[in-house]
């Protein structure tokens, strides 16, 4: 059985300015795999990594035909069960660590936190744990990191730092938004490389977005291509150059090479039928 | 001779106890019409070289030349009429609170130069955008179209020189590939000299013809573009960033 499942996801915000749908119509299945979703900003994959948690606020509503996970259907859950499986069961890794963690408490206490209250440890052992965590996301000094204030990290490190508070409770399903955009290169290889040995070693489900096609489809196996909401593609992500729709297309070539040619970039066409409404 | 010319510039913070050496010894020389390029990864200090170009950092040791004369501190009018900035995030570079207009014509009333309206339309017409763009606000604007903006500003006194401190990496793929074709553009039309700064291989590439790479400070290594493109590197660390690129990744998949 899937690990998750949705069928026409719809997400849509009553503003004054009339109906925004964010998201219209998303189908898609996960297994115990890495599921890349690519598009542009405003394509709606945030809103849609969101909704599995249903961590839409008012004027935003979540509507599917139908939303499971690992049996337990999310559009009926209530509040109290939706707070109990987020977190041990599915989790997010948000984009941006200036703005995701809290500025005014230190880093450590950040990573403890849920440790304490939900599993309730004490300080010695919440401690521990929040240690090793650091160390599996390849922290060189946990000690330092954990007395540190947020703004007295890097953008790799409270990148990093977001991952392992995501992990310590083992979660079955991580939900990855943009983990790597804050990065450097180097950097970026690392943080992929721990995502990529949990899926492996804990098998755990990883939905990937990110707006960087190239490096969604090294990283994962199957890819959802998303434009103005809805899916206009999947692929698998090895056959990925193999890719027939325009919009995949455009979103490939418009970046530029190393030793490619030197005339302007091929810019974006949405003159097809396909780019309507 | 070089239009800019860097000889052992040093940048140092004085940060209480201890003092942080940002750029340590770097030379470099960049001709008229050229466009050269800073690449590393954060913190190895090639946004801080443009920053001490322009003022914003202080120049610790070395020399600064702009064709030929060295820089004078504060830098004055005759400076920023042949040298402009364009930051790397265009959320936070435009005043929230000016309109595009304002934003656009203060360099002209400040230099007193006239005919400032016809010059703002023709700004935002160089830059693609829509005149009645003209009296929008920053929050009004896409990325795309602020970026856009934030070079037309750049541009208002008709500079040589731009400083490009990643001016994409804030960007869309799609609004990447339409902001570079931009630059390019306006390049080869005004005869512009690029020093650009970004984290990205691949950008470096298509814009510049020389490229140093940087690491903690310090100069690494110089390359032409061919020598990129063919991966004639001879530092391991050039090496490092050129396999961890994004477009290799594909290439290797």
């Amino acid at each position: 059985m899937s690990l998750l499942s949705v069928k026409n996801l719809r997400v849509t915000f009553d503003t004054e300015a009339g109906r925004v749908e964010a998201v219209r119509g998303v189908s898609f299945t996960l297994g115990r795999e890495r599921l890349g979703i690519v598009g542009e900003s405003g394509s709606g994959k945030t809103m849609t990594g969101r909704s599995m948690l249903r961590l839409i606020r008012p004027p935003g509503r979540i509507e599917a035909d139908e939303m499971r996970f690992d049996g337990i259907d999310l559009l009926r859950a209530s509040e109290r069960e939706m707070r109990a499986l987020r977190g041990p069961r599915m989790a997010m890794v948000m984009q941006d660590p200036k703005y995701s963690l809290n500025p005014v408490m230190k880093v450590g206490r950040q990573l403890t936190e849920g440790l304490r209250l939900r599993d309730r440890l004490g300080a010695g052992d919440a401690r521990k744990k929040a240690i090793e965590a650091l160390q599996a996301v390849q922290i060189r000094d946990p000690e330092r990191v954990m007395e540190a204030w947020p703004h007295e990290l890097s953008g790799g490190m409270g990148q990093r730092v977001m991952i392992a508070m995501m992990l310590i409770p083992n979660p079955d399903l991580l939900i990855a938004d943009e983990p790597t955009s804050a990065l450097d290169v180097t950097v970026q290889a690392e943080v992929l490389k721990i995502l990529d040995d949990l899926v492996k070693t804990r098998g755990m489900g990883l939905i990937f977005i990110s707006h960087d096609l190239r490096l969604v489809a090294r990283f994962c196996d199957r890819v959802l291509v998303m434009y103005k909401g809805r899916v206009v593609e999947e692929v698998q992500a090895g056959n990925l150059m193999a890719a027939r729709h325009p919009y995949t297309r455009g979103l490939l070539n418009c970046l530029p090479r190393i030793g490619g040619p030197r005339e302007p970039l091929p810019s974006l066409d949405r003159s097809g039928t396909w780019a309507e409404a | 001779m070089a239009l800019i010319e860097i000889d052992n510039l040093s940048v140092h913070f004085d940060a209480g106890d201890r003092i942080v050496k940002a750029v340590q010894d770097v030379s470099l020389q960049v001709a008229a019409r050229e466009s050269y390029g800073l690449v590393g990864e954060s913190g190895s200090g090639k946004s801080t070289i443009l920053r001490a170009i322009c003022g914003l950092a202080p120049i610790s040791g070395g020399t600064v030349r702009i064709g030929g004369e060295p820089l004078k501190t504060p830098r004055g009018k005759g400076f920023s009429a042949r040298v402009q900035m364009v930051f790397q995030d265009p959320y936070s570079s435009l005043h929230p609170r000016h309109t595009i207009d304002r934003t656009l014509s203060e360099p002209l009333a400040i230099h007193g130069v006239g005919n400032t309206d016809a010059r703002v339309v023709q700004a935002l017409r160089d830059v693609a955008l829509d005149p009645t763009f003209r009296f929008r606000f920053p929050h009004q604007l896409s990325g795309g179209q602020r970026q856009r903006v934030a070079i037309a500003r750049a541009l208002m006194l008709q500079p040589e020189i731009l400083l490009l401190d990643e001016p994409t990496s804030a960007l869309d793929a799609s609004v990447q590939a339409e902001t570079l074709n931009l630059l390019n553009r306006l390049r080869a039309e005004r005869g512009l000299t690029f020093l650009m700064v970004s984290h990205d291989l691949a950008v470096i590439d298509h814009m510049c013809d020389r490229v140093l790479v940087m690491q903690h400070g310090r100069a690494v290594e110089e390359l032409a573009r061919d020598d990129l493109a063919a991966a004639r590197m001879t530092t391991s660390y050039a090496r490092t960033l050129f396999d961890a690129s994004a477009d290799r990744m594909l290439d290797g998949a």
